[in-house]
């Protein structure tokens, strides 16, 4: 009985001692679940088909970023680099968990992804450090390596999305490229190349219209955080190019890889025709 | 130049699951030769096309392309060799020139205009369809291109899944007047799939039906 009166004594602390940010934060969290409710109200009547994932994604999602948020200064401190990459890698990983989680009917998705968001934008952020354009401290390449990480993600599941619904939906092309003698990357090259330039569209817009329309996160955080607005400024441009190279080259590795889950060694396609 | 047969098809089966498509299927196809393939609805026509070409591995028997199993070949030679043209005749995105060096580019290969000009007098379309987009053709013209795109690989077998299923009776004789012509100037075997037994009669040279295997028509001429 003692044991549970402090607990609770030790919750009360706890909130009572909480910076009145949090309390407004609460409160407006509380309200913009009146948009969620919108949000999935709009799903189900337009047949969307992502209530569920709304649902749970929002409540996996501020479990995840509200334990990120109480070890973050603990991770933003950290200077090994082995820990710092390990962190990365750990997050490439559930990164690909997530798109497989986002794409369950399609086979594969982890195989094809897991490799691909690892090299592409674990490559990418190795080098960035290497070549003295990101700072090897954890403050820097988490945050950095998190965009690149996600956006990569982004791709893949796009990409590898787009390949199997074409093999689907467009069946009979494919089967002419092949029926002409074209290997199966030659056959699905174009969706490969279109889904990237798909893929890069939104972010391409936003470098399009970089402090004009758009004032990216990253930005706007390093601006609050304290840094220089030149530099956060440059930053951002730097994020933008780290992105684009990562998306690019974690999409082709998936893809290829993810050609055999579409393909037999005959260059037969394997993919379902899709259901009537 | 060997006078055998440049494709064969001994003892083919397919079933899906309990289903079964066809059962001990035989065929021989030699060059300048024209066999129909019949069948109701739902036989298997197309799929046999596809097992030909081993874009579809049958349940049962052996498929031998120029003396050699198609397990065998590159299936990326096979099908340069002996091409299958499905019933869609589907273009890529472009214009007919796009198309038809569509095939040759991926085998690292090359035409120029006036070789494409030919290859569409062949199929009796002009030279002016070069700069069309595609997707914008006819369905008889769709298909002439389709066939003049396998042409252009030079090969020495040429299967043709319903070619005028979709066409009106003028782009159906345009069709045929091209397969029949193909006889005349190149030294190929046609295989063709069709369901209409008064077309078979006017361009094949016999008609095989896909589920007895029997040949149900054979024009002696």
């Amino acid at each position: 009985m003692q044991t549970d009166f402090d607990l609770f004594q030790a919750i009360l602390d706890f909130v009572q001692n909480l910076d009145p940010e949090v309390y407004d934060a609460a409160f407006s969290y509380a309200a913009a679940m009146v948009l969620l409710v919108g949000l999935i109200a709009l799903s189900r009547w337009q047949k969307i088909g992502i209530t569920e994932k709304l649902i749970i994604g929002t409540a996996r999602g501020t479990i995840q970023i509200i334990l990120m948020a109480l070890i973050l200064l603990e991770i933003f401190a950290l200077e090994n680099l082995v820990l710092i990459f390990g962190l990365l890698i750990f997050m490439a990983l559930f990164a690909a968990h997530t798109s497989r989680s986002n794409l369950d009917d399609i086979p594969g998705v982890f195989r094809a992804g897991a490799p691909a968001i690892l090299v592409g934008g674990l490559t990418v952020m190795v080098i960035s450090v290497l070549l003295g354009v990101v700072k090897p401290v954890g403050e820097y390449i988490i945050p950095m390596g998190g965009m690149v990480i996600g956006n990569a993600m982004g791709i893949n599941s796009l990409v590898m999305e787009r390949m199997w619904s074409n093999a689907q939906k467009q069946r009979s092309l494919m089967e002419t490229a092949l029926a002409l003698g074209a290997t199966p990357l030659q056959a699905t090259n174009m969706t490969i190349r279109e889904s990237i330039r798909s893929g890069l569209l939104p972010n391409l817009n936003r470098y399009a219209s970089l402090g004009i329309v758009s004032i990216p996160g990253l930005m706007s955080g390093m601006i609050i955080g304290g840094t220089p607005v030149l530099a956060a400024a440059l930053y951002q441009v730097i994020i933008f190019v780290m992105i684009f190279l990562a998306c690019i080259v974690s999409g082709l590795i998936a893809s290829r890889i993810f050609l055999q889950e579409m393909f037999n060694e005959r260059a037969q396609i394997t993919v379902p025709p899709p259901e009537a | 130049m060997s006078s055998g047969p440049i494709l064969e098809m001994k003892g083919v089966s397919m079933s899906y699951g309990q289903r079964t498509l066809f059962k001990d299927f035989t065929l021989d196809l030699h060059r300048n030769e024209i066999i129909g393939i019949s069948g109701e609805s739902g036989s298997g026509k197309s799929t046999l096309l596809r097992i030909a070409v081993d874009l579809v591995t049958p349940t049962e028997g052996e498929i031998v392309f120029q003396g050699k199993d198609v397990k065998d070949w590159n299936p990326q030679e096979l099908r340069k060799c002996i091409i299958l043209v499905p019933q869609e005749a589907s273009m890529f995105p472009g214009t007919v020139r796009d198309n038809l060096l569509w095939g040759l580019k991926i085998h690292d290969q090359d035409a120029s205009d006036e070789e494409l000009e030919a290859i569409m007098e062949e199929v009796n379309l002009s030279g002016e369809y070069l700069d069309r987009v595609a997707e914008n053709l006819s369905g008889g013209e769709k298909q002439r291109i389709a066939i003049a795109r396998a042409l252009l690989l030079e090969p020495c077998g040429l299967l043709l899944d319903e070619p005028t299923s979709a066409l009106d009776e003028k782009s159906t004789l345009a069709v045929e007047k091209t397969v029949k012509g193909l006889l005349e100037s190149r030294d190929i075997g046609v295989l063709v799939v069709t369901h209409n037994r008064e077309q078979a009669e006017r361009f094949t040279d016999r008609v095989i039906e896909v589920t007895t295997g029997e040949e149900v028509y054979y024009n002696a001429d």
